[in-house]
């Protein structure tokens, strides 16, 4: 076993390998969260078609893996004439998966929440949009933190798989590694070490905010 | 002053009219045909069974529930639907909310944000609604907490204030974007009996200030003291109506001389 030797020589490919996980993992689950969040009103809307196709969407992109859809975003957007980086590719399957869960995790959030305080607001005249953004989002983002944590840690993990269209993150670049040192054991618990300290700064940032959220309500 | 103005040309107009008002729910039909008018600084106050279609009725009336015939309008203006040739259209939401803008509308269950405080609460509207600058929408907040007694709880969060605290907030919060009409759905029902007191002297300082009310309640002795008109309510219809004196004192019809026996003898 020779950890000390993989890591002291190709530090710095680890660390720039780690930084776009982060990145990528990131990016996805922020433009994840706001498509999830027009999904999430999509799926409790009173208008059924916008109801069917949220619910077709969801379903789809929960229903298949994540594998699959990484591959075929990446040969599908050349195909309709858009030549972005692999990792443009990958963001955007990732961001268009986690969209699907937090869609669910949200709408789960937004029923717990009484319909006589939207028709409060509706009676004061404050309109759809602003409801959303000022009344429903806020209380429901409280409720579904936990879940929400457990997504980004989903995404950060699966997002290895983007290493198959040759974007250079930490699992690819520990591919890399693998290739000049013959050290495959070394090197791969390395890159878990990495991948478990990134989570569990996720974690407790989670169980900081949800602790801070509970004293503001008291 | 163009309020006095106004209210001159509202001379004699029902604030309230509605006619001939129908709603189902599926094949339940909850109101079979309610008329009703209440005048410039009228209180009317609903009574009935539970079930007998207060709350839907009211709810219809500020259209938070959409009634499939007959009218509502609201100053004179038609609320929630077009009218051409006879034939009603849904309207848009922005005719629906300003229709509805002088309607203020009090929950059985407070209905409060629990994520704002009670001054939060109050001025919300105030903020995204008429878009007033911060320091005075907690100025007329203050002065609208102020007026249910509740000044020094502006900065508490609902779940630290009381139930009757809760719905003087609840007031307050209709009451910041200064309605011509208030509608309270049995806004004591939810309260243990020691609260509703005081949610009862707010709304009777309110009807003694001119404000005109709808009111749905249980509490036959507002109803006596502070209505100029009470409607009885069964089974979706209006059994009767008149002064309370005519009302508690000389009802005519069997359902209404029930109503007030198993009142009577629940309250005792
Ligand atoms: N959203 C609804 N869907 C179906 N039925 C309803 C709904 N709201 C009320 N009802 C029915 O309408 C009737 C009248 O209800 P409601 O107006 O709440 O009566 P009240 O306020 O007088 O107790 C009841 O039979 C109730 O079950
Ligand atoms: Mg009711």
């Amino acid at each position: 076993m020779d950890f000390l030797g993989v890591i002291t020589s190709h530090y710095n490919a680890f660390l720039v390998g780690a930084a776009m996980t982060a990145v990528v993992s990131a990016v996805s689950i922020a433009l994840g969260m706001i498509l999830g969040l027009w999904l999430a009103f999509g799926l409790i809307s009173r208008n059924r078609p916008l109801r069917r196709a949220s619910a077709v969407y969801r379903s789809a992109w929960r229903g298949t893996p994540i594998l699959v859809q990484l591959l075929i975003v990446f040969y599908l957007l050349p195909e309709i004439g858009l030549d972005v980086p692999p990792v443009a590719a990958a963001i955007i399957a990732l961001t268009m998966n986690t969209a699907a869960f937090q869609a669910e995790i949200f709408r789960g959030g937004l029923l717990t929440i009484p319909s006589g305080q939207v028709e409060a607001a509706r009676m004061l005249g404050i309109r759809v949009l602003r409801i959303r953004v000022r009344i429903l989002i806020p209380q429901m983002m409280r409720l579904v933190l936990p879940a929400l944590i457990n997504e980004t840690i989903s995404i950060l993990k699966n997002s290895s798989l983007i290493s198959v269209i040759a974007v250079t993150e930490l699992m690819r670049t520990s591919q890399q590694v693998v290739s000049v040192t013959y050290r495959p054991l070394e090197t791969y618990m390395i890159a878990a070490v990495v991948y478990l300290a990134m989570n569990l700064v996720l974690a407790r940032a989670g169980a900081w905010f949800e602790r801070r959220h509970a004293l503001a309500a008291r | 002053m163009s309020e006095e103005a106004e209210s001159g040309t509202m001379e004699g107009k029902p604030v309230v009219l509605v006619e001939g008002l129908h709603k189902r729910f599926g094949a339940t039909h909850v109101l079979k045909g309610i008329d009703l008018a209440v005048e410039k600084s009228q209180v009317v106050c609903v009574i009935g069974p539970s079930g007998s279609g207060k709350s839907t009725l009211l709810r219809c009336m500020a259209f938070l529930d959409r009634y499939d015939e007959g009218r509502v309008f609201i100053e004179n203006r038609l609320l929630g639907y077009r009218e051409t040739d006879g034939e009603l259209t849904r309207d848009s939401e922005r005719n629906i909310d300003s229709v509805r803008s002088v309607i203020g509308m009090v929950f059985q269950h407070y209905n409060l944000w629990p994520h704002m405080t009670a001054l939060g609460n109050v001025t919300e509207a105030l903020r995204v609604v008429r878009k007033l600058g911060r320091r005075e929408a907690e100025h007329i907040g203050m002065e609208m907490l102020g007026k249910v007694g509740l000044n020094d709880k502006a900065h508490d969060h609902p779940a630290r204030l009381s139930g009757g605290q809760q719905q003087r907030t609840a007031i307050a919060r209709a009451l910041a974007i200064r309605p011509h009409v208030m509608f309270f759905d049995e806004p004591t029902s939810a309260l243990d009996p020691e609260l509703v007191g005081e949610v009862l002297q707010v709304m009777q300082e309110l009807a003694s200030e001119g404000m005109t009310m709808v009111v749905v309640t249980h509490e036959m002795g507002f109803a006596a003291h502070v209505a100029d008109e009470v409607v009885f309510m069964d089974d979706g219809e209006v059994v009767e109506r008149g002064s309370p004196d005519d009302i508690f004192k000389r009802p005519r019809s069997d359902r209404l001389r029930e109503f007030l026996d198993t009142w009577r003898s629940r309250a005792i």
